[in-house]
């Protein structure tokens, strides 16, 4: 059954359409990422969901109910914002206890108990008297997570709530939102500009770009087959190169170098080569298959090398491991296996 | 060191305008209060408690004074609320709309209510059209004129200690209270007035100080009969000459305030 059904919604303020028609079904208990740049409507849509923002046009049902007019009171969700929201007036146990004193859910020692219960599943059991001033970022960001999931809503809805974390918090965050996504089993719907939060934390990625969907489907399938050019550098880095298909069949590049390409591609004419750079393998000059490449620039990482290289006019990157010495200036050769490729539409 | 005394330096026009401009004058007046013909006496604040009149006096500036301030707390903040959340245009007109009478004189806008709350007034007027009072109604003269006329005066000062405050906040808190199931006034109730106290307990110190050492509109609205402290002091300054019973006086409307205003301050200080 679908938890949270989404019909052509669409949304602009004043002049600007920022919403085109999105359709989307989500399943009860699944994980789905809103991926996007800034400015692709993903906020925007979640906002929606959560009745902060009212349609232009289409309907939000929550739970076989349309709520397309109900405020957010009515609807039974929870948030958390990027910038936490958190009540400075309260201590951090009267904060997490608020959306339960609000909502009326049971007698007041069952609160008590269940604002200990959400404390405890984010690792703040100790922490309930403390006011938030008191609370680094990293613990404010706990106890937002705490009050949004005390409730049990039937719909989660998490607004880049990791984006002001440093990388290595963000990290356990990551381990430990999935484990609470996991143990308490809600339908979540997770906003991130972040493709590599997207792809480790969901069971489905919706790639938004200028308010469409531009593709969704599992972190695998969406990372591996890649259906646009915007899809593909959006994911992972990823070169693109634009190709003719000829009889062979082979790829012809702007310079006139060939790849051999699987004998299944039948598809003839101008596409995008996609090359991901973790495919890409630079070998010893004139191997036979290989494409040529120029050293342009090499940035060293510690354990690996980023080559910036100059492939048939177009510069193209790939990080290589630290054994592998070229120079800049000096030409290389690149293989890639050919079940690895990936040819897009132009 | 040297920027220590930089510092200080800093410091001295605005020390020196205090002294000279406030704790001197207020010590002269300390002194007034306390000095009789043969030295030091409490005579004047004895005669002030001699009988009813005068502590019935203060009585009722202090209680207007409270009602005063309460009523612009109950106005102001809607309003506050509103302009601290409107769009940049609409703000700006709402906030000159509430500073304009500030820039005329209170004089003139007084003698507007006294014109309006007359007998012959269109408020009058209208009521006793529709039959509602009888012939001889005013509301000049009244209690409820002086507040009528104070509000309006105080009201810009509320406004604007509100909306310091209140334009501050972050509208996401109140966007979080709604999906946390409160209603639009439960967020107002529990998120948005506990946050705003400090606006709140400025804007009501301001106001009630204001209010209970003001005199022109009292005096122009209130008549002869219905005095207030301020009032008072004025006429044994001008009238009786009696400066010493005007400086015990202003001396009990001193501590009379701070009476009211110890309690408040703290609350502002729990919640600030």
């Amino acid at each position: 059954m679908s938890d949270l059904t989404l019909r052509q919604i669409e949304k602009s303020f004043g002049r600007t359409k920022v919403l085109h028609g999105i359709d989307l079904d989500i399943r009860s208990g699944e994980f789905v990422s809103l991926l996007g740049a800034s400015g692709c409507g993903k906020t925007t849509l979640l906002r929606i969901i959560a009745g902060l923002e009212s349609v232009s046009g289409g309907s939000v049902s929550i739970a076989g109910r349309d709520v397309t007019e109900l405020p957010p009171e009515k609807r039974d969700i929870a948030m958390m914002f990027q910038s936490y929201a958190l009540l400075p007036h309260l201590t951090v146990a009267e904060n997490v206890r608020f959306p339960l004193r609000m909502r009326r859910r049971g007698s007041r020692e069952e609160q008590v108990a269940q604002v200990e219960k959400a404390l405890e599943t984010v690792q703040l059991g100790h922490l309930g008297d403390r006011m938030i001033r008191q609370l680094s970022g990293g613990q404010q960001q706990r106890v937002a997570l705490a009050r949004a999931i005390v409730s049990g809503p039937q719909v989660l809805l998490l607004d880049e709530p990791l984006s002001n974390l440093d990388a290595r918090l963000r990290e356990e965050m990551q381990v430990e939102l999935m484990e609470i996504h996991n143990q308490l089993g809600l339908t979540t719907i997770f906003v991130t500009h972040d493709q590599e939060e997207a792809l480790s934390l969901s069971d489905r990625v919706v790639l938004l770009n200028n308010g469409r969907i531009e593709q969704q489907g599992s972190p695998h399938a969406i990372y591996s087959a890649p259906e646009t050019g915007f899809a593909s550098s959006f994911l992972g880095a990823a070169n693109l190169l634009p190709v003719a298909v000829e009889d062979g069949p082979v790829a012809r590049l702007a310079d006139g170098q060939e790849l051999a390409l699987r004998d299944e591609e039948t598809q003839r004419g101008d596409r995008m080569l996609l090359l991901r750079q973790e495919d890409l393998k630079i070998v010893p000059a004139t191997t036979a298959g290989a494409l040529r490449a120029r050293v342009a620039i090499r940035v060293y990482l510690g354990a690996r090398y980023r080559y910036m290289l100059d492939l048939a006019g177009q510069r193209i990157s790939l990080t290589a491991p630290n054994s592998v010495h070229v120079e800049p200036g000096e030409d290389v050769d690149l293989t890639i296996a050919p079940d690895r490729i990936r040819l897009l539409a132009r | 060191m040297t920027d220590r005394r930089e510092a200080w330096l800093f410091l001295v026009p605005g020390l020196a305008l205090l002294v000279l401009g406030f704790v001197l004058p207020i010590l002269r007046m300390l002194v007034l209060s306390v000095l009789g013909p043969d030295g030091l006496t409490l005579q004047q604040f004895a005669r002030f408690f001699q009988d009813g009149y005068y502590p019935s006096i203060l009585w009722r500036t202090v209680r207007m004074s409270l009602v005063i301030t309460a009523i612009t707390a109950a106005i102001g903040f809607p309003l506050a609320y509103i302009t601290s959340r409107v769009g940049p245009r609409l703000r700006l007109w709402l906030i000159v709309m509430v500073i304009l009478p500030l820039m005329t004189s209170v004089v003139v806008r007084t003698f507007g209510w006294m014109v309006l709350l007359g007998r012959s007034g269109p408020l009058a007027t209208t009521l006793r059209d529709m039959g509602l009072v009888g012939r001889s109604f005013s509301l000049m003269h009244t209690e409820a004129a002086i507040v009528l006329g104070m509000v309006q005066v105080l009201l810009p000062f509320m406004v604007l200690s509100m909306l310091g405050v209140l334009s501050r906040l972050d509208p996401r808190l109140e966007e979080a209270a709604r999906t946390m199931g409160c209603s639009f006034l439960q967020t107002i109730r529990r998120v948005v007035l506990p946050l705003a106290m400090p606006g709140v307990v400025a804007g009501s110190l301001l106001v009630f100080t204001l209010s209970a050492s003001s005199f022109i509109t009292p005096s122009l609205l209130g008549g002869a009969r219905i005095e207030v402290l301020a009032g008072s002091i004025y006429k044994s300054v001008t009238q009786t000459l009696d400066w010493n019973f005007a400086a015990a006086q202003s001396v009990i409307l001193f501590l009379g305030l701070a009476l009211v205003l110890i309690p408040y301050l703290r609350l502002g200080a729990r919640h600030g």
